[in-house]
């Protein structure tokens, strides 16, 4: 392993960290505010720390299988703990714990905070704050299009981690195109929102911030009652479609804007998620109407938004879900460990692997009734692999009972149940609110300083989806 | 580039984030001077002068009885040195309005106790005033009340405003101390990296190149070692690794 070939990329990195830090300088010295020196410095040490190993390594012509993956994951670490400084520096609420859960919370793209005013932080601060969001859903892609010409066969292990190993077998393109594809959809989706967010109303800063959260399906909000604050329908709606096509595989919308034959209306997995969710917000619905909720057309608003928010692993609030009766609160967890389509930028199990779950446990009931015949697992008549099905498998497993045993730490921290299994839940599905005490209105200021810490390991096991961190800490299999 | 800029760029960016980190520093420390400055300047005189005017009250109050019991010099007399008390404490709580909405408070002090004075302007003693308690409790002291109501909410307001400053002063200290800590850190971590680049590119290929050239004077082993860089060490490498193959083919 070289390590000085890893320095030169995680450099790399740093520096494409370095750009935003300087966007976030400049918002905070365009408004005057008093972030001005926290960033300016986070800027310089990032700066300096990304451009000094680009002077000492020369550019190499290959990089191999065990030193891609050590990029990828200590390039999430070293962001993560460069994002920390802007908010060290900046003091108030940010212990380092703190400024650590918040930073893998944006660069992940989770949206869970420790914030209990987020108002109070001047305008640079919230730039940075949203554009750890931008970095984590749209750097990967930026990273990879540098760091994948040198990659060899690496390409693919590295892709597969970053990118998810289902989104790799949906797509049919060569892996260069598929990540100008991606960039392609990434910055119009961003773009598309904050003008239509902008004309509904919001203002031209929280549009593109919001816009940031939704289309990486993060979650940081501007305002501390999220999109509750502005109480609009119009903007909800607008958010809503947005966290919708987010949620999506970002190849199969380009495929349906570029009028291609494979496209969303034709994609299973994407009439299954919609679907999913239109049942998920039509139980919901129901069940606040009929308890007295709301209104029926409030009601139909609410559970709209929630479970969307929470099925794309999104986490923006436009109403108080923890006080919703047991059933709402139930279907928004299952929604919260499901949420959406691979090849997007959401966590959680996602809809593909679901799909492929079910179609397993119905070719086992098939395979009771015939023992000797053969049963293969299809998604839109294409035949899904078996190594993709035991993957697929053990990943729901494994990711269960990560939840699980994370909830039971938890409690033991003194956390109650329900707070600590929905925050679990939350964290390792980077959706971002749960219930109890971190509901969609409040935060997770009141988990223990331990607590924080363990949210953060589900937040990046479930952003490289299990495998890929576990990897860092199995090396001597590699050799 | 050259294995001196490459060296000097190491220390030049050392240099520049403790620089930067001590000019942050200083910097803020005196932000925090200014601000110790603004927290006695802003809040601390206003909350002096409503102190004063409290007590100016209670004085007034005091002498209100005096006269009541038919003590009128007395009465008077101390009336007197809390009026001219609170008289004090309201010009200088009207010369250091800092708070943004503190003069609506001023003003609603002076409305109350333009109302409470002319409780004791007008004459108590030898009138239906003099030992009247019920007076007293019901007009007197209510509007004794009310003044000290406004003082209060004076004070309140400065109270507030001093914690805002106060809390704010921490956050600055912080800010103070943290790039000095982050520089220390960082300059830590650097120092860690330079020097294994340091090691990596000049001082393990120094090492190789005389283990080398050792291995091919005494059993003419060639010289196989390649180099990473096109820098100094790099043309050095392959100018001996050329000169010891023309050596051999003589």
């Amino acid at each position: 392993m070289r390590i000085h070939v890893i320095s030169r990329y995680v450099g790399l990195v740093l520096l494409f960290n370095a750009i935003f830090l300087f966007l976030s300088f400049l918002v905070s010295v365009f408004n005057s505010d008093a972030a001005v020196y926290p960033l300016l410095y986070s800027f310089l040490i990032t700066f300096l720390f990304g451009i000094f190993p680009l002077i000492f390594v020369p550019k190499t012509d290959f990089i191999s299988k065990e030193e891609g993956f050590f990029i990828v994951i200590l390039s999430w670490l070293i962001i993560c703990f460069f994002g920390t400084l802007p908010f060290i520096l900046w003091g108030g609420e940010f212990t380092f714990t703190n400024a650590w859960f918040e930073s893998v919370s944006g660069y992940t793209t989770t949206g869970s905070s420790i914030l209990t005013n987020i108002e109070v932080l001047p305008k640079g601060m919230l730039f940075w704050r949203s554009a750890t969001h931008f970095i984590g859903g749209v750097g990967i892609i930026v990273f990879a299009m540098v760091v994948l010409p040198n990659l060899g066969h690496a390409r693919f292990v590295l892709l597969r981690s970053e990118l998810s190993p289902l989104a790799g077998s949906n797509f049919k393109f060569q892996t260069r195109k598929v990540l100008h594809i991606l960039l392609y959809v990434y910055g119009g989706l961003t773009l598309a929102e904050t003008i239509c967010l902008h004309i509904f109303g919001m203002d031209l800063f929280d549009a593109l911030l919001h816009s940031f959260a939704t289309i990486a399906t993060g979650g940081f909000s501007t305002k501390n009652l999220s999109i509750a604050f502005y109480d609009s329908p119009a903007i909800e709606t607008v958010i809503i479609i947005f966290m919708i096509l987010s949620g999506m595989h970002f190849g199969l919308l380009f495929a349906t804007i570029t009028g291609l034959s494979f496209n969303i209306f034709k994609s299973s997995v994407a009439k299954y998620y919609v679907f999913a969710m239109l049942a998920g917000i039509i139980l919901v619905a129901a069940n606040l109407y009929i308890n007295g909720y709301y209104s029926l057309p409030d009601s139909i608003r609410f559970s709209a938004f929630q479970v969307i928010s929470l099925g794309t692993s999104t986490g923006f609030a436009n109403a108080d879900s923890a006080n919703w009766t047991g059933f709402a609160r139930m279907i928004l967890i299952f929604f919260t460990l499901q949420c959406a389509c691979a090849g997007s930028t959401s966590g959680g199990i996602k809809v593909d692997r679901i799909i492929i779950f079910i179609k397993s446990i119905k070719n086992q009931v098939l395979m009771l009734r015939h023992p000797r015949g053969v049963f293969t697992v299809k998604i839109d008549n294409n035949l899904v692999e078996e190594d993709i099905i035991r993957n697929a498998l053990v990943f729901i497993v494994l990711y269960v009972l990560i939840v699980f045993l994370s909830a039971l730490v938890l409690a033991g921290f003194g956390v109650d149940s329900m707070t600590a299994l929905s925050a679990s839940a939350a964290t390792m599905g980077n959706v971002g609110p749960g219930f109890g005490e971190v509901s969609s209105m409040a935060n997770f200021s009141t988990i223990p300083n331990a607590g924080k810490w363990l949210l953060t390991a589900n937040m990046l096991l479930g952003r490289l989806e299990i495998y890929g961190f576990i990897s860092l800490f199995m090396l001597k299999r590699w050799r | 580039m050259g294995i001196r800029l490459k060296i000097l760029a190491g220390f030049i960016i050392l240099a520049i984030m403790l620089l930067i980190a001590g000019l942050i520093s200083i910097h803020e420390l005196m932000n925090i001077g200014n601000y110790v400055q603004k927290l006695l300047d802003d809040n601390y005189k206003s909350i002096e002068a409503t102190g004063t005017m409290l007590d100016a009250l209670e004085k007034e109050d005091s002498g209100i009885l005096l006269l009541l019991m038919g003590k009128w010099e007395e009465g008077r007399k101390v009336i007197k040195e809390g009026d001219d008390l609170f008289k004090k404490g309201f010009l200088s709580a009207e010369n250091n309005i800092t708070i943004h909405g503190e003069n609506k408070y001023i003003e609603k002090i002076g409305v109350d106790y333009d109302i409470y004075k002319k409780t004791w302007e007008r004459p108590i003693v030898g009138t239906d005033k003099e030992g009247n308690i019920d007076w007293y409790y019901n007009k007197s002291r209510m509007e004794f009340l009310q003044v000290k109501k406004s003082v209060k909410q004076l004070l309140g307001k400065n109270q507030e405003t001093m914690y805002k400053t106060g809390s704010e002063l921490k956050n600055r200290a912080q800010r103070a101390v943290m790039p000095g800590i982050v520089a220390i850190i960082g300059a830590v971590v650097f120092t860690a990296l330079f020097s294994y680049f340091i090691n990596h590119y000049f001082a393990i290929p120094v090492v190789q190149i005389t283990k080398g050239i050792e291995e091919y004077n005494s059993t003419g082993k060639e010289f196989t070692m390649t180099s990473e860089t096109k820098d100094e060490m790099g043309r050095l490498i392959n100018s001996i690794k050329n000169l010891l193959q023309r050596l051999t083919y003589k």
